[in-house]
């Protein structure tokens, strides 16, 4: 019995120390983006499981091992930031697969990947013909980069010439019936406005799971009850369809006026909305 | 309906479209998004203008649909 006593502290130890130890190297040891980290995971946890388990050993040896390893991650981390010689030589630099469309097999060589490898990298990215590509680097922690040529990439509004409209991040503001008060002064609102618009949409804060604000400060819900059907945010559409309809008023009451001079107004009018409407428009549709 | 009133109704519409528009400007988190709406505000307040001066005319050439 004294042996599983032993092992529960222990592990609560070890759990502790891992902890600190990733909160202090922080999210690029998760990441493992270079050979240390890389290393250094796998050896860290090694010697927890093994300090863990093997109640012959001293386990603050195990703890000591850990330490000296996440401390050398943290070490090499810090250089890295200050010189970029360090840098190449510890984190190492991408090798060049790819150039202009034509594989370079010396490199390919160096780095000791077969044809197989490399065409099983580029189907990882969806990429099943190697003429697709126009250059491919092979990171340092092993992973394939590829950029295809320009007439195989996903078409994209720029590539229509469309113009998009810049949205902001959404803000999610209640979760579980809270309302999350940080979220709200980022996204610019108050309370005041928030229960305003939950009385517009007929819902109670605390139905409500999750409440989300777009960058045209309209919110959208998700309530507990799934059988109470939500608005959805529809006024800009209907803004959009309203813009519209008066700008063929305004064009039939220049058809249908005799008088000359306002026959003018309604004309110069209905073409100062339509150019509205066109700048309009990417903001108002879905 | 008589063109005063539809004129009339076209109008309260186009109000309706003026106030929208500055409520997205104000609510628009988008710097430039926001300067749209307040142009295309401000735009529409001009076609208002005119308008409204428009059924001053229409009514006082057809009083009798004054106030309809």
């Amino acid at each position: 019995m004294n042996g599983y006593l032993n092992i529960f502290f222990r592990s609560v130890i070890f759990i502790l120390i891992l902890f600190l130890i990733t909160k202090v190297v922080g999210k690029k040891q998760i990441s493992q983006l270079t050979f240390f980290e890389y290393v250094a995971g796998i050896t860290i946890g090694s010697i927890a499981g093994e300090a863990v388990t093997g109640l012959e050993k001293n386990f603050l040896q195990g703890a000591f091992g850990i330490l000296i390893f996440g401390f050398v991650t943290f070490l090499t981390d810090y250089f890295s930031l200050k010189s970029k010689k360090f840098r190449d030589i510890v984190e190492g630099s991408g090798t060049v697969i790819i150039k202009e469309g034509k594989l370079l097999e010396d490199n390919l060589k160096k780095e000791k990947y077969t044809i197989d490898n490399l065409l099983t990298l580029l189907r990882q990215k969806n990429v099943f013909n190697v003429a697709d590509v126009e250059f491919a680097v092979l990171e340092p922690q092993g992973k394939l980069s590829v950029l295809l040529k320009k007439e195989n990439r996903p078409l994209t509004p720029k590539d229509l010439k469309m113009k998009m409209p810049n949205e902001k991040e959404p803000y999610t503001i209640i979760m579980d019936g809270k309302i999350m008060d940080d979220a709200l002064r980022w996204s610019g609102k108050s309370r005041g406005w928030l229960y305003t618009e939950l009385e517009k949409m007929n819902a109670t804060l605390d139905n409500v799971f999750l409440g989300q604000v777009d960058s045209y400060g309209e919110l959208t819900l998700d309530l507990y009850d799934d059988k109470i059907k939500v608005p959805q945010p529809q006024q800009r559409p209907l803004l959009l369809a309203s813009l519209k309809k008066t700008q063929a008023d305004l064009e039939i009451f220049a058809l249908s006026t005799e008088c000359e001079k306002s026959k003018a107004m309604y004309q110069k009018n209905a073409t100062l909305l339509q150019e509205t409407i066109a700048k309009l428009e990417p903001y108002l549709s879905k | 309906m008589t063109v005063a009133s539809n004129v009339k109704q076209c109008l309260t519409t186009i109000r309706g479209i003026e106030s929208q528009l500055s409520t997205l400007a104000l609510n628009s988190l988008d710097n430039e998004a926001q300067a749209v709406f307040h142009d295309a505000a401000i735009t529409i307040e001009t076609i208002k203008k005119d308008l409204q001066y428009r059924v001053l005319e229409l009514e006082r050439q057809e009083p009798q649909y004054k106030g309809s």
